[in-house]
């Protein structure tokens, strides 16, 4: 029996893998709309974001427009492999759930 | 070899994966209003048109709609205090309609110098260009009504060519009525809506 792929800990976090599924559809994204579409809070947000950047998953541009603080958001060619990677896993492991 | 719960929870985990890609997908920017003023644009062209048969009213019309509209895009792109961002599907959709622009930009001016300019073709091509570029964007989006007015373009397209002039005049004004104004609100409404949504959410 092959053995059944791990899943990577750093993307398996719900928060952390919508936020990565997020970003693979659009080009950049602001912190106010990854709020919304996620509805988490401003703090825990920002931890799960900061740990997604530290495993190079994403890249943050922070910059002011009209004297406000704006954070922009974008996936990196490694985090669309990892997500990639993530997804082949999981199909692989429900594929075998289901033999 | 995994549990039920432990399947379950991959499911659920793939099933957040396909609907957080699907709802950045959906993001694009408000652009109902476009469809009504674009539609009201055509009618002004009509009507110049029809009261004074003056060979530039479209042309004039057109650059001269083409202007605010552009003003209006920036303007909101720059001051708005919760900029959406650019997702690849909106800047294909953006590229189709643009493209369509420059087609019209360059073929009916070239049309009107050459003498070969009637009616009947300038509805039919129109309609056909509007066919194609509301047909392109629904199939994109998955947008059944904007199918439905690609669909009522080509029909408009294919009218064109037969009948009398009054009668492809009813018919492009009539397919102008439902594609762009009643379209146009309906998609103001569908943004509203989802802003409503987005401000609860937030």
């Amino acid at each position: 029996m092959p053995e059944l792929p791990e899943l990577n800990p750093v993307i398996h976090g719900k928060l952390r893998l919508a936020l990565l599924s997020l970003l693979s559809g659009v080009e950049e994204a602001e912190f106010t709309w990854l709020r919304s579409k996620t509805g988490s809070t401003d703090g825990n947000l920002g931890a799960q974001l900061l740990k997604l950047e530290e495993a190079g998953y994403v890249v943050v541009e922070k910059k002011f427009v009209q004297r406000k603080p704006q954070s922009l958001y974008r996936m990196t060619e490694a985090g669309r492999t990892a997500l990639t990677e993530y997804v082949v896993a999981l199909k692989q492991l429900l594929g075998g759930a289901m033999e | 070899m995994t549990t039920d719960a432990e399947e379950m929870e991959l499911r659920d985990r793939l099933k957040l994966i396909e609907s957080m890609i699907a709802e950045g997908r959906r993001t694009t920017g408000s652009w109902g209003w476009t469809f009504v003023f674009w539609g009201v644009a055509y009618y002004v062209a009509i009507g110049w048109t029809a009261y004074d048969q003056n060979p530039w009213a479209w042309l004039i019309t057109m650059v001269g709609a083409w202007v605010p509209c552009w003003l209006i895009i920036r303007y909101h792109h720059k001051n708005s205090s919760k900029p959406k961002p650019e997702t690849t599907v909106g800047r294909a959709i953006f590229s189709i309609w643009s493209a369509m622009g420059v087609s019209m930009c360059m073929l009916f001016p070239g049309l009107g110098f050459s003498g070969r300019f009637n009616q009947h073709i300038f509805v039919a091509i129109v309609a056909a260009m509007l066919g194609v570029a509301n047909g392109a964007s629904g199939m994109i989006l998955r947008w059944k009504a904007q199918i439905a007015c690609a669909m009522v373009w080509w029909a408009t397209s294919v009218a064109a060519c037969f009948g009398g002039d009054n009668q492809c005049t009813v018919v492009f004004l009539v397919a102008i009525f439902l594609c762009q104004i009643v379209f146009g609100l309906y998609g103001m409404i569908l943004e509203a809506r989802a802003r409503k949504l987005e401000a609860k959410n937030a």
